[in-house]
């Protein structure tokens, strides 16, 4: 028997039970964050979100962000928290994916958090913007900074440098070196495609000869496909822009192979396993573009040490953006007077010079960094880390 | 020429492991999913003994060998336990439920050890010289001149194994018709339990050589190599030992030649297609034999 007019009744019904079932919920959640937390009673915590790799292969940024932003968690509440009110922070785990994230964002956004302070894989941050958004929860996102979240929404705000600010960078450091022919290689994901894009566009606009761009599949080991190319078409400089597991296999595979230029590698691979992944000896030639982090910056010591008594182990990539979300953000609401969102995003738009690890912020128009605060930085052969070698100030 | 020689690098460590798969294949019929993780698990037991010894950035190729031979033993008795525990039971149960199993025993494994070392790759202590000279058109480095010698030296001491000993004859014997072989006094699982011992020690070998050759291990590092290595199984024709090894350097070549023509991302692409291009036209892969169904 096929569906007959009374089955199909039946089941217009349902769906459209459904469809009002979840249409109560999704605005319940609108209203919860709408008018600045329906979860939020105006005397409790204020809560802050951060969605954050704790599993996946990028799981171990997520404890450096996580122990970050609750390091400037600590030190606002010792201070008297935010209008008067504690902070808390409330961490969900994206796995760096997509689905995950939007699983994670939605949990966030029933928890009743008041904004959002997370985000390190552009690829799993970019679903959960209009969630966020729609759930009128301010974003200040320390990690990711594809293009692509730039996109108009009015709550997003990124305290990296993005691709584009990145990939300036990296063109200015091959011309300060003379280079004339580039290479970039990627590895696919969101953050580092945009990247290697962005840098092979500015690159070309700047009369630099492309020699070739590649993609690679993270994860595997055997990089012997592009160190083979690297080292037949010696360009004078190849861009990596993906993670550092990857980079220092193909720093390694390629000098191996024959490679002699210069590599530059993106903010992705700047770890001290970087230079253990590639070896000792294959990092002379190794630099990065990053923005500055404590270890490069006069006067963290104190930091450093505070971090480290709080997390049990040292800093690592973006512990500082986390913890300068969690101020920038805090100071947002403070001058708003209020967890409203559109007092909250007019807070932040109206921030000047705030201090932050990466030099002081002000935002632009499309909620970027005014400066990208990117350096360059490379490796310290007795220690494996990354120092600061060229500010790119001329 | 350098893509040959990328390609037949890559292709011994496909082989050593797609051996394992092939020998567990071809005497109890199981796609031991595990045993990409079996690779893993070497790497990161030769890991764990250097570390312990406060070995760093090592050069010594006796040192590899000690190492290598150690996290067989080790790798080859975990593959024992592991079908002691979780195949062993299931023998009688339909094929399915433990191929099931097998993909719960990867999970454990791959996650038992993101605990213990937790989820960053780790940097391998020990590293091979790699100065490399140029021959024929090829860049070749003493580090994998080491691994491709080492590799014939393990396939070798296999196919002796298998050809020449009591052991061996038993497996073959096995392969051919389990309840023969026990009629005539073959002891099943003790065979059953040897071949994984020696397919995990192999596996654990390739893993310590890919952590001296690549210099970097991480928990997830098994997955792809043991689906690579079941591919050229296939290629190979699965259940055949010296197809294993074919599969294995043919599939490194394959892939060497793809990535160079089509571009790094398409090389796992270009690699599973070549999976189901066998599949579907020469399901009993390049040396395998037809297999006619016993009703």
């Amino acid at each position: 028997m096929s569906y007959g007019p009374r089955r199909r009744t039946r089941l217009l019904q349902l769906a459209a039970g459904a469809s009002l079932l979840l249409a109560m919920t999704g605005c319940s959640g609108g209203l919860a964050g709408g008018g600045g937390g329906g979860g939020d009673d105006g005397d409790g915590p204020i809560s802050f979100g951060m969605l954050a790799p704790f599993s996946g292969s990028e799981s171990a940024f997520g404890a450096y962000m996580q122990n970050g932003a609750q390091l400037a968690v600590d030190e606002l509440n010792a201070d008297g928290g935010v209008l008067g009110r504690e902070l808390e922070l409330v961490v969900e785990d994206d796995a760096c994916d997509a689905t995950t994230a939007v699983a994670g964002a939605n949990k966030l956004v029933t928890e009743g958090i008041t904004a959002s302070v997370g985000g390190y894989c552009s690829g799993a941050t970019l679903p959960t913007l209009p969630i966020f958004d729609e759930a009128g929860i301010p974003m200040v996102i320390p990690a990711a900074n594809s293009n692509e979240l730039v996109q108009g929404l009015p709550g997003v705000f990124l305290i990296n440098g993005t691709g584009t600010q990145q990939a300036a960078a990296a063109v200015q450091y091959a011309e300060e070196i003379g280079a004339t022919t580039v290479a970039a290689i990627d590895d696919a994901t969101s953050y580092s495609a945009d990247l290697a894009a962005s840098f092979v566009e500015q690159a070309g606009d700047a009369g630099l000869e492309i020699a070739f761009e590649e993609t690679v599949t993270p994860g595997e080991n055997d990089y012997s496909a592009v160190a083979t190319e690297l080292a037949s078409v010696q360009p004078d400089l190849v861009y990596w822009t993906g993670y550092y597991q990857e980079g220092g296999l193909i720093v390694r595979q390629a000098t191996d192979a024959g490679y002699t230029g210069a590599f530059l590698v993106g903010d992705g691979s700047v770890d001290a396993k970087f230079a253990e992944i590639a070896g000792p000896g294959y990092t002379d030639n190794v630099v990065a573009t990053f923005t500055q982090t404590p270890d490069m910056i006069e006067g963290a010591d104190q930091w450093i040490a505070d971090y480290s008594e709080l997390a049990g182990e040292a800093p690592g990539p973006y512990s500082t953006q986390a913890y300068d979300a969690v101020r920038v953000m805090a100071q947002a609401i403070e001058d708003a007077g209020s967890t409203d969102f559109d007092a909250v995003v007019a807070g932040l738009e109206g921030l000047e010079g705030f201090d932050t690890f990466a030099g002081p912020l002000t935002f632009t128009d499309d909620h970027t960094l005014s400066g990208g605060g990117f350096v360059i930085v490379s490796i310290d052969p007795a220690t494996n880390a990354f120092v600061l070698k060229d500010d790119l100030q001329g | 020429m350098q893509l040959i020689w990328n390609g037949l690098i890559v292709g011994s460590f496909y082989a050593l492991v797609a051996l394992g798969y092939s020998m567990v294949y071809g005497i109890i019929k199981l796609l031991n999913f595990a045993h990409g993780d079996i690779y893993m698990l070497g790497a990161f037991v030769g890991f764990f003994t250097l570390s312990a010894f406060g070995i760093s950035n090592e050069t010594s190729i006796p040192l590899l060998v000690v190492i290598m031979l150690l996290s067989m033993v080790t790798t080859g008795l975990i593959g024992v336990g592991i079908e002691r525990i979780a195949y062993r039971p299931l023998r009688k149960s339909p094929r399915l439920a433990v191929l099931i199993t097998a993909i719960g025993v990867s999970f454990t494994l791959e996650y038992g050890v993101r605990q213990i070392f937790g989820p960053n790759p780790e940097a391998f202590p020990i590293r091979l010289e790699s100065s490399g000279f140029d021959f024929a058109g090829m860049r070749i480095t003493a580090s994998q001149l080491v691994l491709v010698i080492i590799a014939a030296v393990l396939m070798l001491v296999l196919a002796h194994i298998v050809e020449r000993t009591r052991e061996g004859r038993a497996m073959r014997a096995i392969a051919l018709d389990p309840q023969g072989a026990q009629l005539m006094g073959v002891n099943v699982n003790r065979v059953i339990a040897t071949v994984f011992f020696i397919g995990s020690a192999l596996a654990g070998a390739a893993g310590v050589m890919a952590g001296a050759y690549y210099g970097s291990i991480d928990f997830l590092m098994g997955f792809i190599i043991g689906l690579k290595a079941f591919t050229a199984a296939v290629i190979g024709g699965i259940g055949n030992l010296y197809g294993a090894m074919l599969g294995g350097l043919l599939l490194g070549l394959l892939e060497s030649f793809g990535a160079a023509w089509f571009g790094g991302e398409w090389r796992d692409v270009f690699s599973f297609a070549f999976l189901i291009l066998f599949l579907t036209f020469k399901p009993t892969g390049l040396l395998g034999a037809r297999v006619v169904e016993r009703m």
